[in-house]
Order: structure tokens, then sequence, then C-alpha cells
């Protein structure tokens, strides 16, 4: 009863400004800061304006860090920190334990993980739209980094493409191969698996939502 | 950590200082790689066959305890005063002081050691519980020394058979006193007998003891040496003048004095050979050695050579007997051919090849022929399988009969040094243990070995290797007194300062100094304690480290 | 890369596209100084690594590393040494270059009047980040306006844009007056940011800004010294030259912002850009970032029909005194936002502003605002309440209000506008 309640109060990409905020978590190394770059150049390419930047600060490897991208149809003047984002994106599900990481999401924001564990095992809040991407696994079969350390920045902007829309696979592909310094290839390949592999988009489960159950 | 924060400007402190320990900073969540102590292994340890510990013991020497550093040794070889003596210390050829200035003397400390124990030290008693078994041991040279020190360290009764009248096998009968004085031999023999080891003396298996006798035994180990002198194989071996090394040093160590000419030849390259001529010169003989390599291919010691050199010994190289002449039964003259190096042989030196129609003569009245030594198992009843001359076993010391295991000059050690007669003791002991049912021998933990460039050597300041104070010995000298003489304290003190005492942590605090986290500490037993919550990984410590007793290994990782 | 076709609408809308533009790239502040200085074909880059400075050489390495720069990339030990390089560099003709930040910029403060006083053409990137202690990357202005009387012209640049084309506007400007040039831009907030940046073609580059010719340099052949003792009789002269030169960049710094309009489609109007001042009764005046975020929370404010308006002060030396006072005549109440303090007076551009319009003849209401040191966040709500403690005081109490600091007593500067807000997303 609850559940049918909350989730028909959020609804998805609706009643929003057009600044769309972004925030993804990872750990240093993992390549969070170029991937909100990439897909600041993406959303670009659509003809939208983006700005990326990192959480300010000091970034060793390891350590959690965030990177952030802002979206909107005009030149963006605000330069100020991402207090609400209404999309994140978790690049390592460890973090999930040990950072805040819906801190601020909107209600009826997206929330992206990369993990092995299955989204129905995963304890998404349920003002959210939560969706889970085995991008460790997409990006090692691409010989993207190693198992225990894979290289999962790109593999999860295709995900990213599919579960919410806010940008085309097309896109974030080209602004990829341009993007990374090595593997261009094997980068846009993962994207782009990890894009068919997400067969739920963030559309449909509020569609779900607001008429199921 | 506390979540407490400042909030106004009111409750802050004038300038930026925590309010909280900065040990409230869990960095280590930023480390990748991780420092770790590890005990590697010192070069020294992996060349020295008994396997000492020697980066232990330096390092109780450098804190002057003698006894602990005697009963560290000991773990390993119960003979330290024979070896330092006489031991041609491998360890010191691999030691990584000798690309930096020269390797520590290894072989001098370890006689201090004995030297400074050989009165008041007690010897360690057992620690194990009784065992029923029963061990015998035929031969009390080196090997059968140590097997028996080994079994009787854990427990066994264990006796030894000796054909001689006096124990110590080759230590006694084939090593002059100048380098081995008996009373050295004796002393450590007795400590090995405190232990419970009988040593039946004038007890030869197959001689006045009946093979039979060893059937009591749950176990026997076999390590009579190699005693009978190889020949000459050539004419004249059987005139009067001609004598094996092997009996000459024999009749010399049993206070015989054996009726040699004024000229002597001695004909061989290894320590036998050298033994026989300095030994000669000690009876007042003008002395040659004979060999038919070069001096770089001499199987002697090349300290005991110069040794030999500055005795007034003589030495022919690359010359080879040919024929031994003589009249009426004696030798007056010695045929020889000149020899050149052809290519490696089996044993990696270079093969001596004659020179065709350089014969030429020598005269002398008396030949002692020292070209190597084989073992006399006309006392083994069964038939033993055999490797060339010498039993053969397996990797266990195993004879191929059960129980029966063999070691040492007789079977596993063909250049006849005292160190690998005593590994073979220890580890035949293990072999022995285990087939009785006991503990499995442990294969050891492959420890990494430490390499020279391992070494920080910004801690350790250029010094020069010690000098042994050596008796005055001249050409013609007479004494059989031991021409190395034992070191002061100071001086071991010195010398063991040299020592990197690489891949062991001696505590000296360098990796705690060095810490920029201040993540390093030691506990209540002054052992190092990182504090992973605050180590960066940064590995300040592990570069620093000079003797390279820390490593750094990948962090595990969960981000799959 | 993607000025064509699907992003032409709103990137031409943003002036990112022009006929002068070669390709519109979304790079970070840091590397928008380095395409510049490749574009302005610098001859000779000496640098020290500093956050968040470190971008911009790094990318330069690339640049002269790949070929596509011919200039002499040094390598020094500090970043009094990299000074050093560019005015032995700069006094042989060449056009030099260096970006450092903070504490690098207090280290190489014996140089920067060196440079300004041997009359270089220096251009300099400077990422503005705190002094410490407390240790800190983030941004403010204390470092490069503890520098302001070394005889350097100053620029605090708005966007990544702005620094690209302030950096090109810099060495014609220095060329011109033979005064260093120093530009400024926010740490991380533009120097880590990556946004759209359009990168001029390198031939209406070359156009506008021709090779250097120095009429006065290090020759082999014709030895001179540079830099000499000199006596009392001459030494005042000197500084009246130099001087001269910086009253003459005024009219320099208008001219060559002009002319860069028409090639290139953007300019910034001078030493000042005014926004949305016309009939504005209460003026913000601020620099850097702090602008483009003010720009917001005037709009916001405008469309609530409250009379408000912007000044940007984009170069601060020479100080647009001219400016200062024009706007004076006509605001009844000004503002200063300052993201810096000068210990025992107030914030910097506070005091030039009220020192500016002391002998005006019509002198506005000055009031002095801090706010966002140390990288404290600067939002819309920030201006806001700093319009709102203007509308509510008819003159300033204080020297400087702090903006929201940390404090258990009332703050003097609250949100009036936030009951006003509707409609604005939280």
């Amino acid at each position: 009863m609850a559940k049918a309640q909350n989730a028909s109060q959020k609804k998805f990409g609706k009643g929003r400004a057009s600044m769309i905020e972004i925030r993804m978590h990872g750990r240093g190394g993992q390549g969070a800061v170029i991937a909100a770059k990439i897909l600041a150049s993406a959303i670009f390419k659509e003809g939208k304006f983006a700005q990326s930047f990192p959480s300010f600060g000091v970034e060793r490897r390891g350590a959690p860090v965030l990177a952030f991208t802002r979206v909107d149809d005009s030149p963006i003047r605000l330069r100020t920190a991402i207090y609400e984002p209404d999309h994140i994106i978790v690049l390592d599900p460890t973090l999930i334990r040990q950072t805040k990481v819906f801190s601020g999401l909107k209600r009826g924001g997206t929330v992206l993980v990369n993990t092995s564990t299955p989204a129905s095992q995963f304890d998404f809040p349920e003002e959210y739209f939560g969706a889970v991407v085995d991008a460790a696994d997409i990006a090692v079969n691409h010989g993207l980094g190693t198992k225990s350390i894979p290289i999962v920045n790109t593999a999860i902007l295709g995900a990213f493409a599919k579960f919410t829309g806010l940008v085309g696979i097309e896109a974030v592909v080209e602004a990829i191969e341009e993007g990374v310094p090595v593997k261009r290839e094997e980068n846009a390949a993962a994207a782009m698996d990890a894009y068919e592999s997400l067969n739920v988009t963030a559309e449909e489960m509020a569609h779900t939502a607001v008429s199921g159950d | 950590m506390g979540d407490y924060r400042y909030t106004t400007v009111e409750e802050m402190p004038p300038l930026a200082f925590s309010l909280e320990s900065t040990r409230n900073i869990p960095t280590g969540s930023w480390r990748h790689v991780r420092p770790v102590y590890v005990e590697k292994s010192s070069p020294c340890q992996i060349a020295c066959p008994a396997g000492e510990n020697i980066p232990a013991y330096f390092e109780l020497v450098r804190q002057k305890k003698y006894r602990e550093a005697w009963y560290k040794i000991l773990e390993d070889n119960p003979l330290p005063g024979v070896t330092g003596r006489v031991c041609y210390h491998p360890c010191e050829g691999k030691c990584n002081r000798s690309p930096y200035d020269e390797p520590v003397a290894v072989h001098v400390i370890e006689r201090f050691i004995a030297d400074k124990n050989f009165r008041e030290g007690k010897f360690p008693s057992v620690t194990a519980s009784p065992k029923s078994a029963k061990v015998a041991v035929v031969g009390s040279g080196p090997a059968g020394l140590s097997c028996a020190y080994q079994l009787a360290r854990k427990g066994y009764r264990t006796v030894i058979y000796e054909g001689e009248h006096d124990p110590g096998g080759m230590l006694r009968y084939g090593i002059p006193s100048y380098r081995l004085p008996k009373n050295v031999l004796a002393k450590e023999i007795n400590d090995i007998a405190s232990l419970g080891v009988q040593i039946r003396t004038d007890s030869r298996i197959g001689g006045n003891v009946p093979w039979s006798e060893l059937e009591k035994y749950d176990a026997v180990f076999v390590a009579v040496g190699a005693s009978q002198s190889s020949g000459l194989g050539i004419d004249g071996e059987k005139l009067t003048g001609v004598y094996s090394g092997v009996d000459l040093l024999h009749q010399l160590n049993t206070g015989g004095s054996p009726k040699i000419g004024s000229g002597v030849v001695v004909i061989g390259g290894g320590n036998t050979a050298i033994d026989a001529a300095r030994s000669a010169v000690r009876l007042g003989k003008e002395v040659t050695v004979l060999y038919r390599r070069t001096r770089d291919e001499m199987p002697a010691v090349p300290d005991e050579v110069n040794e030999a050199l500055r005795e007034g010994v003589r030495f022919e190289f690359l010359v080879s007997p040919v024929k031994i002449k003589g009249r009426q039964r004696k030798v007056t003259e010695v045929d020889l051919i000149r020899m050149k190096l052809g290519e490696p042989d089996e044993s990696g030196r270079r093969r001596p090849l004659p020179i065709e129609g350089s014969n030429f003569e020598i005269t002398a009245d008396t030949v002692v022929a020292a070209v190597g030594e084989t073992p006399d198992l006309s006392f083994l009843p069964y038939s033993f399988l055999k490797k060339g001359a010498r039993i053969f076993v397996d990797a266990d010391y195993l004879t191929g009969v059960p129980g029966i295991f063999a070691g040492g000059d007789s079977a596993t050690n063909p250049n006849g040094t005292v160190v690998n007669a005593i590994k073979a003791g220890k580890e035949a002991a293990a072999s022995i243990d285990e087939f009785l049912g006991w503990r499995t021998k442990s294969n050891g933990a492959e420890h990494q070995l430490v390499k020279p460039e391992d070494i920080n050597t910004f801690y350790f300041p250029h010094e020069t290797r010690i000098k042994v104070p050596r008796l005055s010995v001249g050409p013609g000298t007479r004494s059989f007194a031991e021409v190395n003489k034992s070191i002061t304290e100071e001086r071991a003190f010195q010398e063991a300062e040299r020592c990197f005492s690489c891949g062991s942590c001696l505590h000296c605090d360098v990796c705690m100094t060095f810490c920029p986290d201040v993540a390093i500490s030691k506990d209540d037993q002054g052992e190092y304690i990182i504090d992973y919550d605050h180590c960066k990984g940064c590995g300040i410590c592990v570069n620093e480290c000079p003797r390279e007793a820390m490593d750094l290994v990948e962090e595990d990782t969960q981000w799959a | 890369m993607g000025m064509k076709g699907k992003n032409g609408t709103s990137a031409e809308a943003a002036g990112l596209l022009h006929p002068s533009t070669d390709k519109v790239v979304v790079i970070e502040g840091t590397h928008s100084a380095s395409y510049a200085v490749k574009l302005a074909r610098v001859q000779v880059v000496a640098a020290y690594p500093i956050t968040p400075q470190t971008g911009v050489v790094e990318k330069l390495s690339d640049i002269v590393s790949a070929g596509d720069l011919d200039a002499k990339f040094i390598k020094v030990e500090s970043e009094h040494s990299a000074m050093a390089c560019c005015i032995g560099a700069s006094m042989t003709g060449a056009r030099a270059f260096t970006a450092t930040s903070s504490q690098g910029l207090a280290l190489m403060h014996e140089l920067l009047h060196w440079a300004a006083g041997s009359r270089l053409p220096i251009v300099m990137v400077n990422v503005n980040r705190a002094m410490a202690p407390p240790w800190s990357i983030y941004v403010d202005h204390n470092d490069s306006l503890s520098q302001r009387d070394t005889g350097w012209l100053q620029f605090y640049a708005e966007s990544n844009q702005e620094v690209m084309d302030t950096v090109l506007q810099a060495y014609k400007i220095a060329e011109m007056v033979s005064l260093p040039v120093m530009i400024n831009l926010d740490a991380f907030v533009l120097s880590h940011t990556s946004e759209p940046v359009a990168i001029p073609k390198q031939q209406v580059v070359n156009e506008f800004l021709p090779p250097r010719s120095a009429p006065f340099k290090l020759d082999i052949h014709n030895p001179r010294a540079f830099g000499a003792l000199i006596g009392p009789e001459a030494y005042m002269e000197m500084r009246y030259k130099l001087d001269a030169a910086m009253e003459d960049a005024r009219a320099a710094i208008r001219d060559v912002d002009t002319e860069y309009g028409k090639l290139f489609g953007r300019s910034y109007g001078g030493l000042v850009e005014e926004y949305r001042t016309d009939e504005a009764e209460i003026v913000l005046v601020t620099s850097a970032t702090a602008v483009s975020i003010a720009r917001i929370a005037v709009d916001e404010l405008r469309s609530l029909g409250f009379p408000v308006g912007l000044a940007k002060v984009r170069a601060f030396r020479p100080f647009p005194v001219d400016e200062i006072r024009m706007l004076g005549q006509r605001i009844g109440k000004i503002g200063v936002l300052d993201r810096n303090f000068s210990f025992g007076a107030s914030g910097i551009i506070y005091q030039e502003t009220k020192a500016a319009l002391y002998n005006a003849l019509v002198r506005p209401k000055l009031f002095g605002f801090v706010a966002g040191l140390g990288g404290r966040d600067i939002t819309p709500e920030t201006i806001k309440e700093i319009f709102s403690y203007m509308m509510n005081h008819d003159g300033p109490e204080l020297e400087a209000v702090w903006v929201g600091l940390k404090t258990h007593k009332v703050n003097e500067a609250q949100n009036t506008f936030a009951d006003s807000a509707e409609g604005q997303q939280k």
C-alpha cells in the first residue's frame, strides 16, 4: 500500500526544470571524472549545453571521488557545486555502504549502479528509479582493466544512455572515441554492449509504477 | 571517528588546528598497496649448506649475547668451533656486502662465538621428550656427529660406532692440528656426547663389531666417510717413499712420525694435498705441490693455498706425473709431463691435456699422492646400491635397504667438505625422524632472496673486512700450533656491525621514523605494528628499510 | 568537433559559432589557457607544477612534445626560476609564458617586480587559489591581489571561453604597452570544469596577433645592459613611465577587446562589463566566476521586479577608475563582493572602488561584502542575500560584511527574497 502510494508520487522526468544535474560516484583511478566529461561532450554533440567537473579537491587512487555533469538547453552560468542531482551513477557498489550516494537526489531521480548483484536484490529507496548493470563484466570482456580492477567508466555511460534516455548512444559512442586516450574501439564497444544489456528504462518503470501494481 | 565538527566561528580555534587527533582521519582507505614485514633469506644463509641463520647470530653478537649466538648456530651445526676454522665458507662468496666493499668474515665470527663459549658455555640440553626408538650411527665424522646430535635433540637414543680409537673421523685424522687443534674438536664432541649420545670407539662395524649388532636399532645412519686414497694409477706407486695424503695425515694425527725424506713431492690440488704439504713443511722438508691444472681450478680453499705459499711450499701447475722412478725400491725421481687446458669437463673445470714430448724429470725421495679419496664400503653385508664408489641414497638419504640411511663422504658428498657432511647429517636426522613416524619434515617456507641492489647502503658506511690475527709463520715453520688466532670481542663486534642483516628486521626504527603518517608504532614486545587505518601505502618505509625486511603487497580490492 | 549540425543552434546562440571558430570543444579552463598559448605562438614556456594550475602546462608540454607548438619548454625547480626564465626569454624578444597559482605566485613575487620594471610583455596564467595556512587548494583571490603593486596588468575571467580570449588579447595588450599581464581564473570552478569553448582559427589569430617586435632586446651583436643600477636622478622617471604605460593600457584594453570582438565575435566590455544596470538602483560589483552566478541572481530578481544590476570588474590593473565613477554617478547603492580580504582593512576591490569614488563629484552608498573565501560556494542565494542586505540598509555599517560566516550571532545579511521568490527551484 505504502509502496504503491510512494511509487505513484514519483514521476520520471516530469515537472523538472530544463537544467539536469548528474552525480557520479567512483573511486580515484576508476575514471569517473573522464566519464563525466565524456558525458558532457556527448550531450553537447546533441545540441545541448553541458558542463562537467570533478569533486573539487584532492584525488587519489582508491579514495571515493565524485564527478558531476550539468546539462541545460542554454549556456550554463551556474558554477556552484551540485547539491540536488537528478541522476546518480555509481561506479563501485561498495561505495553505497561507505558514502551517502543518495544524498540530495531528487524524488523521481534515477540511480544506476555497476554491480553483478541482480537488481531484485538491491534495496533501492522507493522514491527513486534504480537499475543495475554489470559494467565490470562487460568492461573485462572488452579487455578494459582486470577482473579485480575493471575500467567501467565507459561501459556505464552506455547503460546510462539507455536507462535515462538523456543522451543518445550514438553521441556517447562518438564522445568516447574522442575522449578516451587508449583502447577507443574497446571502450566504445563496451558502452554499446552495456546499452544493449540493459532491458529496462526509467521511463518504462515510471509508467509501470503509475499504471501497474 | 567523531562526527563532531566546528559549526561556528566562535568555536573555532585561531589557527587551523584540529580539535581531535588526526588519528580520527582514517586515510588508509587511500591505499592500494600495503607494506608488510617479511623475513627474507640472506644469500649467506642460502649458501651455507648447513643452513645457519647467519644474520640472526650476527645480530646476537652485536648485542653481545654470545651464548644465544652460539645456540643459534647450534640449531643447525653442532661443530661451530670446527667449521669456524676449517669451513670453506661459501656464505662469504655470496655475501651482499661483496659488491659494496668486501664480504663479511662470517667464518671468523662463527669461530669467535665458539671460542667465546669454549670454556664457560653451557651446551643446550635436550628439550624434546625422550623417544623409545634407538638409532645407530656408523662413523663419528662430521656427518655422523651432526646426525647423532640432531637425533639426540629430537629425543632419540643414539649410539655412534667408531672404528678408530678416537672419535672425529676426518676431522681428527685428516686435518692437521695447526688448522684444527685437537682440544677444540674434543670439546665439541664432548658437547654432543653430553646430550646422551653414546660414542663407542674402537668399534668397527664389519670388524670387531658384526653388522648384525645394528639390527637391534630402529634406524641406522651410515657415515663412514671416504678414507681410501685413490691411487695415481702409474708405475712406481709401490716404491718405498710413496704415501697417500690420507695415510700421511693419519700418521701425523695419531702422533706418529712418518719416515719421509727431505725432498717431498705432493701430487694433487685439493685440501688433502695442501694439508699434507704444509704438514711436511713442519717436518722440515722441502715440498713441491704438483697440480695438473692451474691455481684457479684448485679445489683447495684459496686461503690454505696462500698459507702454504707463505710457509715455503712450491707449486708447479699444469704438470702431471707419468712414472715414479726408483732405485733399490726407493723413490729417486718423478717423471712429469706438461699439461694444457682444453674444453671444460663435467665438473665445469677445463680438462687438462698432456702436451706431447714435454716430459721432464724431477728428483724426489718422497711422493705424496693426494688425488682424491673414496669410501671403504667392504663392511656392508647387503648388496647396497652404489653410485660410483659411494652408497646410493635418495633425496631423503635413504639407501635401498629400509631403515638404513647414509650420508657424508661415503654417500652424498663427493667434494668431501665438512659443512656438506654436517648438512647431510642434519637432513638425514630429519628423514630418520620422519621414518620413525614423527614429525613430517617441513620443507621450510621458500623465502625470497635478498639481492645486493635491495640493500639501502645509505645506512652502511664503508668498512674494511677484519684481518684475522695469525701466528707469525714463515718458510720452514716447524710448529703445529694453530695458525689463525682468535679475535677480540671488540674486533668481533666491529665485524658483526658490517653485516647488512639482509632480510632480517633488526628493529632499527627506520620504518617508524620515516612513516609520514605516523602509522608505524611498537607494541609492548617491541614489535612493529602498522596502523592500516592510516597507512596510505606510500611505500617510504619499504624503500627506506636498510635491509629489505619489508615488502609492498597488492591490496585486496573489492571493486568487481 | 561538434560545431556543425546538431549543436549548431545553441552553440551559435552562445557566440561559440563564428566564422573565426575552428572548432568547439568541451574542455577545462586550464586547457583553454593552453590552447590559447598555442594559438599565440608562444616561444618559451617555463613552469613549475602546482595544483590547480598543473593542467595548463601539462597540456602545453603535450602540445610542444607533439610538435604542435614550436616552443622551448623549460622545466624549472621553482616558480621563482620559472619567472626568471620568462624574463630572460622575453628580453631576447621571444613570446614567453608561464602559469602558477597561490603559493607559487607568492614565491615569484620578487621577479614580478623585475618583469614589470623591465617592461617585458610576459603573459602568465594564475589559477586563483587561497593562500595557506590553513592549506587550501580552492578558489579565492588573495594570491593575485597580493601582487597588485608589482606593475602587472590583471584580468579575471568568468568562463573558460573568456580565459581563451583573454590570453590572446593579453599578448596583444602586453606587447602594445610593454608590460606583463596576469590572467586569473578561479581554481576548480574554471580550472577543472569542462565546458564548450570555441577555439579560433590560427590564421585569424595570426592576423590579430602578429609576431612580437621588441623595441629593446638582448642581442649578442649589440650588447646592452638591462635593469642596471640607476641613480636617484632617473629612478623616479622610470617609475613614472611605468605608470604611464599602465595608464595607456586602459585604452589598449578597450581597443583590443573591440578589435577582438570584430574578428572573433566575442568581446567583454573592456575593463568593466555592466549587466542589466539600466534603471538599476542597486548594483553589485564583483569579478571572476562570482559574476556568472550573480547574473543568475540578477535575472531572477529582475524578473521579480527588483531594480538590481551587476558590474563585472574584468581588469583589476589598471583599475577601472573611470568606469566605476561613471557607474557611481548613476547608481545610488553599490555593493562590492570580494573573494579576498586585506587584513586590517577590507575587501580589496571594495577599497579600490571606494578610492576611485572618493574624488568623484557624485558618490553612491558603498557596501563591502566578503564571500567565497577558500572555495566556499558562492550560489545565487549568496548573491540574493547581498542584494537583500543593501535593500534593507540605507548605508554601510561595516567596512566588510562577511556573507555566510558561520556564527552564533544573527547574520546581518538575511535573504528577504526567500519568501517572495515564488516558483524558484529550491
